[in-house]
């Protein structure tokens, strides 16, 4: 497949984000407390969403790309470190790096300070990596 | 208080996402590779810049590979390799151009337009309100004002650093990995989510 033009891709990242982020509001990803509910397991519904979102995945890669060679992620020494930090950042602000600006989108304007520690984590992990980690990250292919 | 889709329809809205995002870009969906091409941009342009007389010269790099390889090999060597590999005409150039990835600018597009979703469902559902927390859980936790905000900027560095050092977050690890069932995915799936239940239990345990 040829690769689209600048113009168009613009366009698709545009609605996919738009989508991406509609959806994550409407099914409340973007609420720390039913985000917090979910963690507690005090409330299913975000669980049950996530767990049918991969089972639906599934089966939409067989059906309409069965047989495409996806890009698969390798596991390195910071797969796990890495997950862990995360985590724990999820449960504190209710945000993955899509759902903090989400969050803003919806008004809640304390997650500009989750936003500013994203930015932040993302530029200091990229200056420790070169110097310390060996790793290929592969996160952005 | 909202009314939320029902599992279902979030189930069925995230992954015809996640699916036609492929099918549309031939990219995995993942918001943390986007933030780390924003943040990188100084650097993926000085890539950009120095790879450029590459691309114009793509096809001259590719005559010369071919002759130098000729020269070193011998022709029956060399148009043995070259059938052999298969199908379409022989591009030696392509092993040296690596893959392009989308602008730096097409991945901030993405993160704006995450924004506007989230406030074209928040106008929609008649929800949008300016607030300075994050809803009555979070004050409830942790309290209102700058302490709190504080945490917030230590949680986001956490996510940021968290996700770029495992290499992917919910939608790349969770949704594009562990529908296929990836292990490096499902294992970094495992560990954040079940580091997010044993920290938000904690913080249960440590309010009451």
């Amino acid at each position: 497949m040829k690769r689209p033009s600048k113009t168009v891709q613009h366009v698709i990242y545009g609605l996919m984000g738009v989508a991406l982020g509609f959806s994550l509001s409407r099914i409340g990803f973007a609420n720390f407390g039913e985000v917090h509910h979910m963690f507690v397991f005090s409330d299913l519904r975000l669980l049950f969403t996530f767990a049918g979102a991969v089972g639906l995945t599934m089966a939409g890669f067989r059906i309409f790309a069965g047989g495409q060679h996806i890009p698969s992620k390798h596991f390195h020494p910071g797969t796990i470190p890495g997950s862990v930090l995360f985590g724990t950042g999820w449960a504190l602000t209710g945000a993955c790096p899509a759902v903090a600006i989400v969050q803003l989108g919806q008004g809640q304007l304390a997650a500009v300070f989750t936003l500013l520690g994203i930015l932040f984590g993302v530029w200091s992990y990229r200056q420790v990596h070169s110097q310390y980690f060996h790793w290929d990250r592969g996160a952005c292919e | 208080m909202t009314n939320y889709w029902p599992w279902w329809l979030g189930s069925l809205a995230l992954a015809a996402i996640t699916v036609s995002f492929w099918l549309l870009l031939r990219k995995p969906l993942g918001v943390s590779g986007s933030w780390a091409s924003i943040v990188g941009w100084r650097e993926a342009r000085a890539v950009a810049r120095s790879e450029a007389p590459f691309r114009v010269n793509a096809a001259a790099m590719g005559d010369a590979l071919l002759a130098a390889t000729l020269a070193e090999f011998g022709e029956q060597a060399t148009l043995q390799s070259l059938t052999g590999s298969g199908a379409g005409i022989p591009s030696p150039a392509r092993a040296v151009s690596p893959p392009a990835r989308a602008p730096w600018t097409v991945h901030l597009t993405f993160l704006v337009a995450l924004f506007v979703g989230g406030l074209a469902a928040a106008v929609i559902s008649g929800n949008l309100s300016l607030h300075l927390t994050l809803g009555p859980v979070y004050t409830k936790l942790f309290g209102a004002g700058w302490h709190s905000w504080l945490l917030l900027m230590l949680g986001g560095t956490l996510v940021g650093f968290g996700t770029q050092m495992a290499g992917g977050c919910s939608s790349g690890h969770g949704l594009s990995g562990c529908s296929r069932l990836v292990p490096a995915s499902l294992l970094a799936t495992a560990m954040f989510f079940g580091t997010a239940v044993a920290v938000s239990f904690l913080i249960q345990v440590l309010v009451k």
